[in-house]
């Protein structure tokens, strides 16, 4: 199986990457070079929230592609993933005194939801194969016009109000550590749930037997088909899979990090989905790779503040278009990667 | 891009269209609105009254322009997304040319067509410029256009706006917008007497469809942009090189949005303004030309059709307080519709309706 060891052999570069990313960290925090100013524990801290919304669709989309269908509509499921967040948590509360737990629950609906609509999804995707890159569309669509249409159902305006989010997970002693402290021991359980879950999607799709599958369902889907597993299952599967971390990512924006629903513009989710697409090719298709892709976008998106912290200032409009074109560059110059030979084919049992 | 015959196409169209507006119906019902009373206002909105119509035809103008530089894209197999920053690039461009030279000419009606003119010319060349790059990035790199584009679409409005407000925005006012163009610069209104609609606006946006029909149709070149879309050996096998072709259709496709991003700058606005307050011609320009299958002559009734929806759609936001973006919703479920023509086969079979296209 080539595709295998097409995995292994990147896994190495990965980590490498990785190692590098963090002794590069490491030595601007401690030691008083130049630029340290721009690495703060504060500005690592901010990139690794940033990130994590769009690590957790990334990590979805992947292995959506993966196993063979691509899913464009990351975005869409994103935007419904952070409004039934707020929306739930609001109502369960009754609209005063938003809880804790009020706010778990909007995270389980948001799941729930998309996971939901990922599943109608895949249905017109498999059994009805539609075009995915246009139905993805669609979806993003539906997304920008439902998603403020029902806020402004329920809040009067396409924008919650102010809603507090979920508490950092505060571990004693440990959090007195430097550095490793305040950022994994005072930190939201949400940033480091989707650590684990890099780390998890890494070991299930390199070695466990569903990966295997997953794969061969993008690679081979006659091979997989032959040994016996039902294909559109394993795709149904993934599909639904991303439509849930799509929309968990979503729910981390408005309610898990962020201060409510937005739903102006291009809504709150802003083109997180569509990084995240760009996230797992730069990481290869693996799933920590495509960690560090979107913590690299996030720290993208968090560079404002640091630049002004040694003093340039540039306008917001122009220092919040740095994501986009760091995806640019990275789209150019990693250009062609190797995409699971199934893509975008439907597939149909042979009589 | 989907594998139909054209009179399926044309019902799939139909069909996805009354869908999804029933079920935006049924949604309007479920959050406690009268769906009657909304099917009515959005005709109403649409047709009921001339000052309707001329808002119709206005956004259908708009949509019309935006569909041909979109379905001229997917013909030939490049799916440009990035339509909405070619024709915020193109806007913006036409802008500068006309703040610029006014001061240096002097003012008359003759001026006035003069300046239109070179305004139309730099959008032309703006959002051609701003569709090659993707389509370099996508030829020469590898980079997936439909990422790229949308990358550009934030990028253009992000950098627009940045110049607008830096540069552009006269002292003192409140609004990120620009000084008003002079009055002599402004497309006459005719039976309408609208402000922001003019008969020669729509009659660009018709020419344009002809223009490109014909080059698509008529010509060698608009011959090897659709073959190298559909059949990418036999084009090659021809002696077309498929890169050049997809750069040469993003140019194409952004030229057309340029004009559009002119039309809207002196005929419906008349100075410019923050791009991310404007309607997103070019994303529903996606399903107009989607519904049209791609067809430049099915885009002038797809841009109609969704002329009136849009200008339903903001009747009912005004008058019954239903949030307008419900219109943007059932917009995203028709082209979810379109996209799957196997659901209607499926439904025609079951209910032994499709006749031997299944």
């Amino acid at each position: 199986m080539s595709a295998v060891r097409d995995a292994t052999g990147g896994r190495s570069t990965v980590i490498g990457g990785f190692a590098l990313l963090v002794a590069a960290l490491l030595a601007f925090l401690i030691a008083d070079i130049p630029g340290s100013d721009l690495v703060t524990i504060g500005a690592i801290e901010r990139a690794l929230q940033a990130a994590t919304p769009i690590a957790l669709a990334a990590i979805g989309g992947l292995y959506a592609e993966k196993s063979g269908v691509f899913n464009i509509g990351l975005e869409g499921f994103m935007i419904f993933g952070a409004l039934f967040g707020a929306v739930t948590a609001w109502a369960v509360s009754g609209g005063d005194g938003i809880g804790q737990a009020d706010l778990w629950l909007g995270v389980l609906a948001a799941v729930l939801v998309c996971g939901l609509l990922a599943a109608l999804f895949a249905v017109l995707l498999i059994r009805y194969e539609a075009d995915q890159i246009v139905a993805g569309l669609a979806v993003w669509f539906i997304g920008l016009g439902f998603g403020p249409f029902i806020s402004t159902v329920v809040w009067g305006g396409v924008s919650s109000p102010s809603l507090p989010n979920i508490d950092n997970v505060v571990v004693p002693v440990l959090s007195e550590v430097p550095i490793a402290g305040r950022l994994f021991f005072d930190a939201s359980p949400l940033v480091l749930f989707t650590i684990l879950v890099a780390v998890g999607a890494w070991v299930v799709l390199f070695r466990t037997r569903f990966g295997y599958w997953v794969q061969a369902a993008g690679e081979n889907p006659e091979a997989l088909d032959t040994a016996g597993v039902d294909v559109n299952r394993v795709r149904y599967a993934t599909l639904i899979f991303s439509g849930i971390m799509a929309g968990l990512g979503g729910a981390v924006l408005s309610i898990g990090i962020g201060s409510g629903f937005t739903g102006t513009g291009v809504t709150m989710v802003d083109g997180r989905g569509w990084i995240a697409i760009v996230a797992y090719l730069f990481g290869n298709y693996n799933p920590l790779g495509t960690y560090g892709a979107s913590l690299l976008f996030g720290a993208m998106d968090m560079l404002q503040i640091q630049l002004q912290t040694i003093g340039i200032s540039l306008p917001g409009s122009i220092t919040g278009l740095f994501p986009y074109v760091a995806v640019l560059v990275v789209l150019v110059v990693v250009g062609y990667t190797r995409v699971p030979a199934a893509v975008g084919e439907p597939y149909t049992k042979e009589d | 891009m989907l594998r139909a015959t054209v009179l399926e196409r044309i019902v799939i169209a139909i069909v996805s269209t009354t869908l999804a507006l029933v079920i935006g119906a049924g949604i309007v019902a479920l959050s406690g609105y009268d769906a009657v009373e909304f099917v009515y206002s959005l005709v109403y909105g649409a047709v009921g009254e001339l000052s309707n119509v001329a808002f119709t035809l206005r956004q259908s103008t708009m949509l019309i322009l935006a569909g041909v530089a979109v379905a001229v894209a997917f013909r030939a197999g490049v799916l440009n997304i990035g339509v909405q920053g070619q024709f915020v690039v193109g806007g913006f461009a036409a802008t500068l040319a006309i703040l610029f030279l006014t001061p240096l000419l002097p003012e008359n009606m003759f001026v006035g067509v003069v300046l239109m003119t070179v305004a139309g010319g730099a959008a032309v060349v703006a959002g051609g410029a701003y569709g090659a790059l993707p389509g370099l990035m996508k030829a020469y790199a590898g980079a997936n256009e439909v990422i790229t584009t949308i990358m550009l679409n934030f990028i253009a409005s992000g950098v627009v706006y940045f110049l607008l407000d830096a540069y552009l925005r006269p002292p003192g006012a409140a609004a990120p917008n620009t000084e008003s163009f002079p009055d002599y610069v402004d497309l006459p209104g005719f039976a309408f007497g609208s402000p922001s609609f003019s008969v020669i606006g729509f009659g660009i946006a018709l020419v344009t469809v002809a223009v490109v029909y014909v080059y698509m149709t008529q010509t060698g070149s608009g011959y090897d942009l659709v073959t190298s879309g559909y059949q990418e050996p036999a084009a090659k096998y021809s002696g077309v090189d498929p890169n050049r072709m997809i750069v040469r259709t993003m140019t194409l496709s952004g030229m057309i949005a340029g004009l559009a991003g002119a039309l809207f700058a002196v005929m419906i606005l008349g100075y410019y303004s923050d791009p991310n307050t404007f309607p997103t011609f070019g994303f529903d320009a996606i399903a107009v030309s989607l519904l049209a299958a791609n067809n430049p002559l099915g885009v002038i009734p797809a841009g109609l059709l969704f002329g009136g929806l849009d200008a339903g759609g903001q009747y009912i936001g005004f008058t019954l307080d239903v949030p307008s973006e419900l219109v943007d919703g059932v917009i995203g479920l028709i082209v979810l519709f379109v996209a799957a023509p196997e659901l209607f086969r499926a439904a025609g079979r079951y209910t032994g309706l499709g006749g031997d296209t299944g």
